[in-house]
């Protein structure tokens, strides 16, 4: 009989990734929409935003990507005591995200960049507070992984609960990767 | 299987890449190649993530096969976006 697919984490967190990576599906679609009908707008965007804050964002999600990695190679060496300490650098790291999110809004009040302002703008702060609200969401999961170690619910045999947040955790990672050029870089 | 060395080379990359989009971002003027350049870079991090951080390669190949597909959709978005924006923009308008 052939093995089943693997599927990591369980079939529970697919569902909820599949619906994220749809949700943001869309709100890309609706970018490239206002894109080709404002060309000037998103030409010029990217000079109004800071790139200093969106490039620090990403460091941030992809350095805790990686501690989160690290914590599951080390729940897999049967080392509870290393991956607790991962996830603890994973946390610390993240937290930095909506500190930087906050001084950026700060920065984009002060130089006119408001919700209310020209297409780009609108279409920056949907999708950014969109995955801004994922981020929290991915951090509030981290901390009852954290707890779910420290108490030793996981072994190197059984730790889907791990691997579930860690795939969430990515597919976040992932999104932001496709937000960080379309508002930052792409000129 | 992936191994600590793997993640760490993974990272290091996903960081150059980073700032090379920093750069980028902060002197390239727009036009065809830095549009291609940036897709590119886009697509490159993004399987980075799915390969290494998520492992999918030994994952369920549907789910693989979506999420990969999911990674391409933006880059391929903005060289499309790009070629054709005028022609698209056309075609997605209500008639007056």
């Amino acid at each position: 009989m052939a093995e089943p697919a693997r599927i990591p984490g369980g079939k529970a967190i697919w569902v909820g990734i599949f619906a994220e990576l749809t949700e943001f599906t869309l709100m890309f679609l609706v970018y490239f929409f206002a894109r080709i009908n404002h060309p000037q707008a998103f030409h010029e965007g990217p000079q109004k935003l800071s790139l200093a804050a969106g490039t620090a964002n990403t460091v941030i999600m992809l350095t805790s990507s990686y501690f989160v990695a690290r914590a599951v190679l080390a729940m897999r060496k049967s080392r509870p005591d290393i991956t607790l300490r991962w996830l603890f650098a994973a946390l610390f790291t993240a937290l930095g995200y909506p500190i930087i999110k906050v001084l950026e809004i700060r920065w984009n009040l002060d130089h006119g960049v408001v919700g209310r302002g020209d297409v780009f703008q609108m279409s920056y702060y949907y999708l950014t507070f969109n995955h801004l609200v994922h981020v929290s969401w991915g951090l509030l999961g981290m901390v009852w992984i954290m707890f779910r170690t420290g108490f030793g619910a996981y072994t190197a045999n059984n730790h889907s609960g791990l691997v579930a947040f860690a795939s969430y955790w990515h597919a976040t990672d992932l999104i932001w990767l496709m937000i960080f050029p379309l508002f930052y870089v792409l000129p | 299987m992936i191994t600590a060395n793997k993640l760490n080379l993974s990272w290091l990359i996903l960081m150059i890449l980073t700032l090379s989009g920093m750069l980028v971002g902060e002197y390239a003027e727009a036009g065809f190649w830095i549009t291609v350049s940036v897709a590119a870079v886009t697509a490159l991090k993004g399987r980075l993530i799915i390969d290494q951080f998520m492992e999918l390669g030994q994952a369920s190949p549907l789910i693989y096969r979506i999420v990969k597909i999911f990674g391409l959709v933006v880059p391929a978005l903005m060289i499309l976006t790009y070629l054709l924006g005028p022609e698209l923009a056309q075609v997605t308008q209500l008639p007056d």
